[in-house]
């Protein structure tokens, strides 16, 4: 060290005090942008991020096993969802549908018994949505099922994975394509569908 | 193949408004409203001319006392073939589809309110506010339709939503699509006791517009375009009111 050099001068004990608490109070907001433009990402991607569990699909009112009903029992998803090749929305069933089968099957079953008391109240099982598209667009089911159904020689509920992923593999159902306008119109261009704006938004 | 036939058969909708059938009941406007969840009218929307018809009836009164006559004409978006709407959008959120319907798309409307200001006959309106409705009509929305949000442009679409379920629906079928069909019309033909208004494809020969475009428009008859020497060639058509009482004006000196 030479004579005259610059010499930074030494924090005292207050200054250092000082400085970790402000260090502190900063890292509050600077976790909290983190965090702000991870929801920010995950949500304009509309596939949250593996953090945290929240990739993983909304939580039921009825713990609902896909599984068990298509891969182990076979049943078609046209078997509830009965109106995705007669109209635009798919449909979830009515308890009443569940109800044919529960009667007599699942007796004890935790779930299946909330599914009885919902049944007794007389009101519908308050299902949490997980595909929805916005206001200003129009998604027909009808449309798109008789289509690929058709071209291919398939049965409909085989069409339903291409936009829903193997639901029946999901335990907790969630969105497995990311459905924004660019993912529709590819698809639309790819089959030659019609890419006018007025085909979905009207 | 039908579906391929159908996809690439040439259209171009278009509307007949037929002047000496129109009695200004203004059934057309409510049933507008209804069918494209046009929020609540109040009168101090009106006032500052702001108010959200799609379809509106001007109103005219002819002669002096007590020989008054009252004229109707319903005015709705005319679907200009040369829109002046169009060029002027900075998003290109209003645009002309190849059946010849004048498009607003509402998610990519920024709201700068230049297709309004351009357009001569005022059927664009602008959201000056969130759409309200009263609790009584809020379960009559119209799920086909998209409640259109504060800061964006709307206009009449003769009603799209009907027109791509039929042609839905046709596909489905394998039939082609009837002219005149009721599933078709939109909400305002439907709704007209008189038969004033009348919606087809004007390149089908033989559709019902088309028949009275050639007769009453081609060949010289009671047909004339609104606001025709501006050029802007709109697809809709009006027919002139017969009146035998009417007397010829007098020359100005």
């Amino acid at each position: 060290m030479l004579q005259g050099d610059f010499q930074p001068k030494k924090p005292t004990r207050k200054q250092l005090i000082k400085l970790s608490i402000f260090g502190l109070i900063g890292l509050v907001p600077l976790t909290a942008l983190v965090f702000f433009f991870m929801f920010l990402f995950s949500a304009w991607l509309g596939k949250p991020m593996a953090v945290f569990g929240y990739d993983e699909g909304p939580t039921q009112p009825i713990a609902f096993p896909h599984t068990r009903h298509v891969q182990e029992l076979g049943l078609d998803c046209t078997f509830c969802h009965r109106n995705v090749t007669k109209g635009a929305a798919a449909t979830i069933p009515p308890v009443g549908l569940c109800m044919t089968c529960h009667k007599v099957v699942g007796e004890g079953l935790p779930e299946v018994e909330k599914l009885q008391a919902i049944y007794d109240s007389g009101k519908p099982i308050d299902w949490v949505r997980v595909h929805r598209v916005p206001d200003h667009v129009h998604f027909n089911h009808q449309a798109h099922i008789l289509f690929f159904s058709q071209r291919d020689a398939i049965a409909p509920s085989q069409v339903c994975a291409t936009c829903h992923g193997d639901v029946g593999g999901m335990v907790k159902v969630k969105q497995a394509r990311y459905l924004k306008m660019a993912d529709c119109v590819n698809c639309h261009r790819d089959n030659g569908a019609p890419t006018d704006c007025v085909t979905c938004h009207y | 193949m039908a579906e391929s036939a159908q996809a690439t058969q040439k259209r171009q909708w278009g509307m007949v408004i037929d002047l000496d059938k129109c009695i200004g009941c203004q059934a057309c406007v409510v049933a507008c409203q209804s069918e494209n969840n046009i929020p609540v009218n109040e009168e101090a929307h009106f006032n500052q001319r702001r108010a959200i018809q799609w379809i509106h009836i001007q109103r005219y009164w002819e002669g002096e006392w007590p020989h008054v006559k009252a004229r109707f004409i319903p005015v709705l978006c005319q679907h200009c073939d040369n829109a002046p709407c169009e060029p002027v959008c900075p998003v290109y959120a209003t645009y002309h589809n190849t059946e010849g319907l004048n498009v607003q798309v509402y998610n990519r409307c920024v709201g700068t309110r230049f297709c309004a200001n351009n357009c001569p006959y005022v059927v664009r309106f602008f959201n000056f506010w969130e759409p309200a409705y009263p609790n009584s009509l809020k379960n009559q929305l119209n799920p086909d339709v998209t409640v259109r949000s504060r800061g964006i442009m709307e206009k009449c679409t003769f009603c799209v939503q009907r027109i791509s379920r039929v042609r839905r629906q046709a596909k489905n079928d394998g039939t082609p699509i009837a002219d005149g069909d009721r599933a078709l019309n939109p909400a305002c033909v439907n709704a007209c006791p008189t038969d004033t208004l009348v919606f087809g494809d004007l390149e089908d020969p033989n559709s019902r517009v088309s028949k009275l475009r050639d007769k009453e428009l081609v060949e010289g008859g009671r047909g004339y375009h609104l606001y025709e020497h501006l050029g802007t060639s709109p697809n809709v058509i009006y027919l002139k009111k017969v009146d035998k009482h009417a007397v010829e004006e007098p020359a100005h000196a």
